[in-house]
């Protein structure tokens, strides 16, 4: 018997990521390079253990090698523990059945056991798909004072974005009445932010009824929730006003690395409070070579660094030849920047090689509405020398994957 | 698996290294920029699959245990061997804390006998190199030998050197030391040694029952005639930290990107303490040239030459020329600093100006203000 947890946290890892292509053809979402020498799971898992949460499950499904390897004993963020840790939760078999996740609630569904072990109080439902700092334990707080059922992380967002967002329509208290999916005409500007806190006992009743309706696709957002509320359970809403954004697209993930570049916008790394932990690649420190030029721009360890860089964030162990100039761009782990290259507005994957002179998101006059179009080379693509891929354009990735 | 252990001394040459070691053991030194000189050792012995390892130190030994704690980050915490810290060790024969080498070995006796290793690597803690135990060990058992000496093509300097002579078959034929400073080029040993466990236990004992002290001068020196010496030499850079000026000029070699292949090879890595520092922002008035810059630090002045550990601010118009700059230092505002070391948290106050030379870098004192 294990002694009692008051919260688990369960992190939903096992998302593809469609929408950042080549990106996440061979690792799931949460796996991606971030922010120079970090992953993107980074975020949620010190938040996490930040917030004094040290038992989490890390439900993976799709291409979940990098991320297992990744995660390890937990050791990077203090979860190898006696009690509790981090637990890579794949899909499994089982007596009567086995099947893979079928929505975000049916994962957890499928994982009842797992949690039942650690007897808690509450769940936290995470994501692996998103950036910011959040003290978890404050919103624990506010669902214990408010003896609510269900709290529900929400960020105010502007009117106009408010269709993109599953809103939530709150009374004066903050208690949830109605839940919109991206509604036409929003009431309120109130977005869910994917980060759930639920009293185990509720959820558990609900996710096993959710489970027993055949037509249910068992999402918390499209099922659990809408029923729940349907139900007057007690739903509230927990307000976050720090910095945090989605990058499930090229150009979000593009912004929020580049937001990091301006702690002023709110996601500031470098506090010793409140660190994000990621696994060490014990590479020695950076080198700037005699023909560097760094400006506005982060250098990870294990660089070399001899070209021009400007605006850019440059993650762990990549090459930058001579004369090569970088700008607006993110050259994710181990990539190779041959001499000449010119790349700007662009993500290049780990391990890619840009070859000679290539010349990589053509410079346009003006930005449309305030965005660039994004330039994306694949993880491990080589990229001959003299090659152009114009601004928006995306190259690599396996056709077989 | 390898059947060798590793007995590592954490101190040697303080004295030279004069205002580093005050506070720290010789193991302990940072060193290229994010690591203290233990890491080389430590990291060494663990990709050569060495985990048996016991640490001896002398004093000023808590930096060292802070930095090893129980030795994860070598991956050093296992539940067989792993590592195992000794601090000074008083002898009641003597009332004493250890003197020299041979007593040293002595106090940890006991843990050599229980190792179920049969054989033995000695080092000191202040070599800074890449090395293959395993192709140490394949040659000792070749060679027949009964003590294999490691070492390397060097300079002697003014600190205590031990020089060897070869015959063509790489066999030592004589060794003595130095401590005069001279440019030609000569065999310098790196002490670190491998020996069979049995031998070296019963040469401890007798010595130690006779009253010798010396490692290198009442044991090695005399089985030169009756034994047989190999003399390994290390491939690739192999620095010997014994003093400031050594210290400051292997420092400023790591510059060379040839070195630092050697040293940091791309498939046997140099392990330290992990700290979680962010990666480290270049601001808009960055001018950063020929440097070696760790994680964590800020940069808004020119660098150059120059080696900075992690968490060093660089303010605006500051100038660092041919300088080290450890942990958490601060050059404010237009300070300028050339040819200089200075230790952890050392603050250059706004427009100061500071230069040492080339041959005799300036060192600063851990936590002062300048």
């Amino acid at each position: 018997m294990l002694s009692k947890k008051e919260c688990v946290a369960m992190l939903l890892a096992g998302g593809q990521g469609t929408r950042l292509g080549v990106l996440t053809q061979e690792v799931a979402k949460p796996a991606v390079p971030f922010g120079g020498k970090y992953r993107i799971i980074d975020f949620p898992l010190s938040n996490a253990v930040n917030s004094g949460i040290n038992t989490i499950g890390i439900l993976t499904q799709y291409q979940p090698f990098e991320l297992n390897q990744y995660i390890g004993n937990g050791q990077p963020w203090d979860l190898d523990r006696l009690n509790g840790g981090a637990f890579i939760l794949p899909p499994y078999q089982k007596a009567k059945s086995g099947e893979w996740y079928k929505g975000t609630a049916n994962a957890i569904y499928q994982n009842i056991n797992f949690i039942d072990r650690f007897n808690p109080e509450y769940v936290l439902i995470l994501s692996g798909d998103h950036i910011y700092k959040m003290d978890y334990s404050l919103m624990l707080k506010s669902h214990k004072e408010n003896n609510a059922d269900c709290t529900i992380a929400v960020i105010n967002v502007p009117l106009e974005e408010a269709s993109r967002f599953g809103i939530m329509n709150t009374d004066e208290n903050n208690k949830i009445y109605e839940f919109e999916e991206k509604p036409q005409n929003p009431k309120s500007t109130k977005a869910s932010m994917g980060i759930y806190v639920f009293t185990w006992e509720k959820l558990r009743a609900y996710l096993i009824r959710d489970e027993e309706n055949k037509n249910s696709s068992n999402d918390f957002g499209k099922n659990v929730i809408p029923m729940m509320l349907a139900e007057n359970q007690n739903m509230y809403a927990y307000e976050f006003n720090g910095y945090w954004k989605d990058v499930g697209t090229i150009s979000s993930l593009w912004e929020a690395n580049m937001d990091v570049l301006y702690p002023e916008c709110g996601i500031n790394l470098n506090d010793p409070k409140w660190k994000i932990y990621s696994r060490n690649m014990a590479e020695p420190p950076h080198y700037s070579g005699p023909d560097s030029q760094i400006c506005n721009s982060i250098i990870s360890e294990g660089c070399n660094v001899n070209g021009k860089i400007t605006n850019s964030i440059i993650f762990t162990g990549t090459d930058v030849e001579t004369a090569a100039e970088i700008s607006d761009s993110i050259i994710m782990p181990g990539a190779v920047i041959k001499e000449g290259a010119r790349i700007s507005h662009a993500i290049i994957g780990w391990n890619a090689v840009i070859g000679e002179n290539c010349i990589i998101g053509t410079r346009q006059k003006a930005p449309v509405k305030g965005q660039w179009p994004i330039a994306v080379v694949g993880p491990k693509y080589k990229l001959e020398a003299g090659s152009i891929l114009k601004a928006g354009e995306m190259i690599g990735g396996n056709q077989n994957a | 698996m390898p059947n060798i252990m590793s007995i590592l001394y954490a101190s040697g040459n303080e004295s030279k290294l004069n205002e580093l070691t005050l506070h720290r053991t010789t193991a302990s030194l940072p060193f290229g920029g994010r690591y203290r000189l233990i890491d080389f050792t430590l990291s060494n012995l663990v990709n050569s699959g060495i985990t048996s390892i016991g640490i001896i130190t002398r004093s000023n030994y808590s930096s060292l245990m802070d930095h090893i704690r129980m030795g994860r980050d070598w991956d050093l915490n296992r539940k067989n061997s792993g590592i195992a810290v000794f601090p000074p060790f008083v002898l009641n024969t003597s009332r004493e804390i250890y003197k020299g080498k041979i007593e040293a070995l002595y106090t940890v006796l006991d843990f050599l006998k229980r190792a179920k290793e049969e054989y033995v690597v000695i080092s000191n803690c202040n070599i800074a190199a890449n090395i293959d135990f395993e192709d140490v060990y394949k040659k000792h058992i070749e060679k027949e030998a009964d003590i294999t000496i490691l070492c390397k093509e060097g300079k002697t300097t003014t600190s205590r050197r031990i020089v060897l002579n070869k015959d063509t078959d790489n066999i030592i034929r004589d060794m003595y030391i130095s401590e005069s400073s001279s440019s030609d080029e000569k065999l310098i040993s790196l002490n670190i040694y491998m020996i069979k466990k049995s031998l070296l236990i019963s040469l401890v004992e007798r010595s130690y029952a006779r009253g010798y002290l010396d490692f290198e001068k009442d044991i090695l020196f005399k089985m030169v005639d009756q034994n047989k010496i190999y003399a390994y030499e290390v491939p690739g850079y192999a620095a010997i930290v014994d003093d400031i000026k050594t210290y400051y000029g292997e420092s400023m070699k790591l510059l060379n990107f040839d070195v630092r292949e050697q040293l940091f090879g791309k498939e046997n890595k140099i392990y330290t303490k992990v700290k979680d520092s962010v990666p480290t922002i270049y601001q808009a008035n960055a001018k950063v040239k020929n440097s070696l810059i760790a994680d964590g630090c800020i940069i808004n002045g020119t660098v150059e030459n120059s080696i900075l550990f992690r968490n060093v601010r660089i303010e605006e118009g500051a100038v660092v020329k041919n300088s080290i700059i450890m942990e958490s230092g601060v050059v404010q505002k237009d300070a300028s600093l050339q040819y200089a070391i200075t230790d952890k948290d050392v603050t250059i106050s706004e427009s100061r100006n500071i230069s040492g030379f080339i041959t005799y870098p300036i060192v600063i004192v851990k936590g002062k203000t300048v």
